[in-house]
């Protein structure tokens, strides 16, 4: 018995050994930009390891207002959230009609768009600028909303599907028989009893949208159009030497997303893993 | 149910979906045997395009071994490191939730701020790497990490495999959740040692998670791009050159759309031939239908 107890013993000491390096190395980088971000640049190169001596509270303020990042954070939410929208608005429908309904070469259009999961966004860059610029839409919301939409639509009808495929077919036969029609059984029937799954696909997106570095890139050049990716990059370029402010601004980018995390945790690691997994 | 009204729930996101995705993908198939600037109207050159891409650029040919080096180092330190963890985390014990909270937050992050986070990290004067070798007596190993040529795809390379290792752990996790209980059971009945049962039991039963997590790499790594444009854009002497941060320097800085445009159908034809390739050998083509 004594046998087994030190060897449990020297399991724990041996699991705890490893797992607490590494708990530092995936921790500690987002640990020390924010320590970073309340320093003086002085005290970044002097201190790196310890607390500031005094918590400079207002290098956030300043790169808040000099890095713009309020702005860029509101072209994120609007982008963000109008395409989040859209796409739920338009694949409901259409994964709604691939899974419940028979109508003339419909697995021909469902491998159409299923196609687009094998495909990355690169492919219509060069062609879509020229679009965007011949109707007047680089520098504009629309102008990244409509191809984020174009671009989330293969996963998202591919995933709310097959949530409706695993609805029982006897409801809506039921809904059927007393006399209601196809728009009806999707509207009252069939949608809200995929909510859940609608919430899943929304963050999957969102997450997606929200970190998409090409195309809001290339298609939003102007300064006050530009998103919190592109922005964070324009900005950290523009004060290379000022660590600091560079830290508060990449504290001031990253500390939401953290907390939202912190808060729905579980939802979120399993909304991922379904994305991934798809 | 039959209905031809089904076309109609199809009809706005197949819209979308033609003007936004098949048509400029169409377009592309006709700017890539042209010569173009972006605002003249294209010269028709062939395949000359093609001919330069894959016989006289140098450059090009080297940013795909770099993103070939970069999925094979990706794939190494996220599957290791995800699946080690995992494996550590299957017991149950005292810091669970705290352990699992902290892994995975860096894959919360967006790629471009864990670049811009980590290019600090490798700074020479006060990056944590050399202040780390320093602090442990090494510090003639100091360097700047993302500035040499020797070690700036690798820097690259670990960024990446910090922000998505929590993604692997879970999926390796989820998996080992999977393995019936009985058969460590039945194990230790015989006698089999820990490290027995994980390298005969455990490994053998995550080989769909692997497969699943090598496809991950493959296409995420050539579909990479901020992170890169973050942390290096190609530099130094085009050692973390990738193909899509070459594209966008001929097309939108030099105005070469035309080779831009041939160089991106190379590119999207290599990574969804090699995927779906990998999907139809291990026989996932369930996968796509």
């Amino acid at each position: 018995m004594t046998h087994d107890k030190t060897y449990s013993h020297l399991e724990k000491i041996g699991r705890y050994g490893i797992l607490v390096p590494i708990i530092c190395f995936m921790g500690y980088p987002l640990v020390w930009m924010i320590l970073c971000s309340l320093k003086t640049n002085l005290e970044i190169f002097v201190n790196p390891w310890g607390f500031p001596s005094k918590f400079l509270y207002k290098n956030w303020e300043q790169a808040w207002v000099v890095g713009r990042l309020g702005r860029y954070y509101l072209n994120s939410i609007v982008v963000t959230v109008a395409s989040v929208c859209l796409v739920l608005v338009v694949s409901s429908p259409a994964a709604f009609a691939f899974a419940r309904l028979k109508f003339k070469a419909r697995d021909f259009f469902l491998y159409l768009f299923l196609m687009g999961l094998v495909l990355a966004p690169i492919l219509v860059l060069i062609p879509l600028y020229k679009l965007m610029r011949d109707i007047k839409l680089l520098n504009t919301y629309a102008g990244l909303i409509l191809p984020y939409t174009g671009w989330g639509l293969a996963l998202s009808i591919y995933l709310l599907r097959s949530f409706f495929l695993a609805i029982p077919e006897e409801l809506q036969d039921a809904a059927r028989i007393d006399g209601c029609s196809v728009f009806g059984i999707f509207w009252r029937i069939m949608l809200p009893l995929i909510k859940p799954a609608l919430l899943t696909v929304a963050m999957i997106n969102a997450i997606n949208y929200w970190n998409e570095l090409l195309l809001a890139l290339i298609f939003m050049q102007k300064t006050e159009m530009r998103t919190l990716p592109a922005g964070l990059i324009f900005f950290s370029g523009q004060y290379v030497t000022n660590y600091s402010l560079v830290f508060a601004g990449l504290s001031i980018a990253i500390f939401p997303m953290l907390i939202v995390y912190f808060i729905f945790q579980r939802r979120v690691i399993a909304g991922i893993l379904i994305g991934a997994l798809k | 149910m039959r209905t031809e009204k089904g076309i109609l729930f199809i009809l706005p996101a197949l819209v979308i979906f033609a003007i936004f995705i098949l048509f400029p993908a169409a377009q592309m198939f006709y700017y890539s045997f042209t010569q173009w600037d972006g605002l003249r109207l294209p010269k028709w050159i062939g395949l000359a395009n093609f001919s330069r891409a894959v016989f006289v650029d140098e450059i090009f040919q080297k940013s795909f071994l770099n993103n070939v080096l970069y999925i094979i180092g990706t794939f190494v330190t996220e599957v290791a490191f995800g699946l080690g963890v995992a494996i550590l985390l299957a017991k149950p014990f005292k810091g669970f939730g705290v352990f699992r909270t902290f892994f995975f937050a860096p894959y919360v992050i967006s790629m471009v701020a864990a670049g811009l986070l980590w290019a600090f990290i490798y700074d020479y004067n006060f990056g944590l790497v050399n202040d780390f070798l320093s602090l442990i007596g090494l510090s003639r190993l100091a360097r700047p990490w993302l500035g040499d040529t020797s070690t700036a795809l690798a820097a690259v390379t670990i960024t990446s495999g910090w922000k998505y290792a929590g993604l692997y752990m879970i999926i390796f996790y989820a998996a080992l959740q999977q393995i019936p209980k009985q058969l460590y059971e039945a194990a230790n009945l015989d006698g089999a040692s820990e490290w027995k049962q994980t390298w005969y039991i455990t490994l053998p039963l995550l080989f769909p998670a692997l497969r699943v997590a090598l496809l991950l790499c493959i296409a995420g790594g050539f579909a990479a791009f901020a992170l890169f444009f973050a942390m290096t854009n190609g530099q130094p002497f085009h050692s973390t050159e990738i193909p899509s941060t070459w594209i966008i320097k001929h097309a939108f800085d030099r105005k070469n759309m035309g080779y831009g445009a041939a160089l991106t159908l190379i590119l999207i034809f290599v990574s969804t031939g090699i995927s779906l390739l990998y999907l139809i050998l291990t026989g996932r083509k369930e996968a796509l239908s």
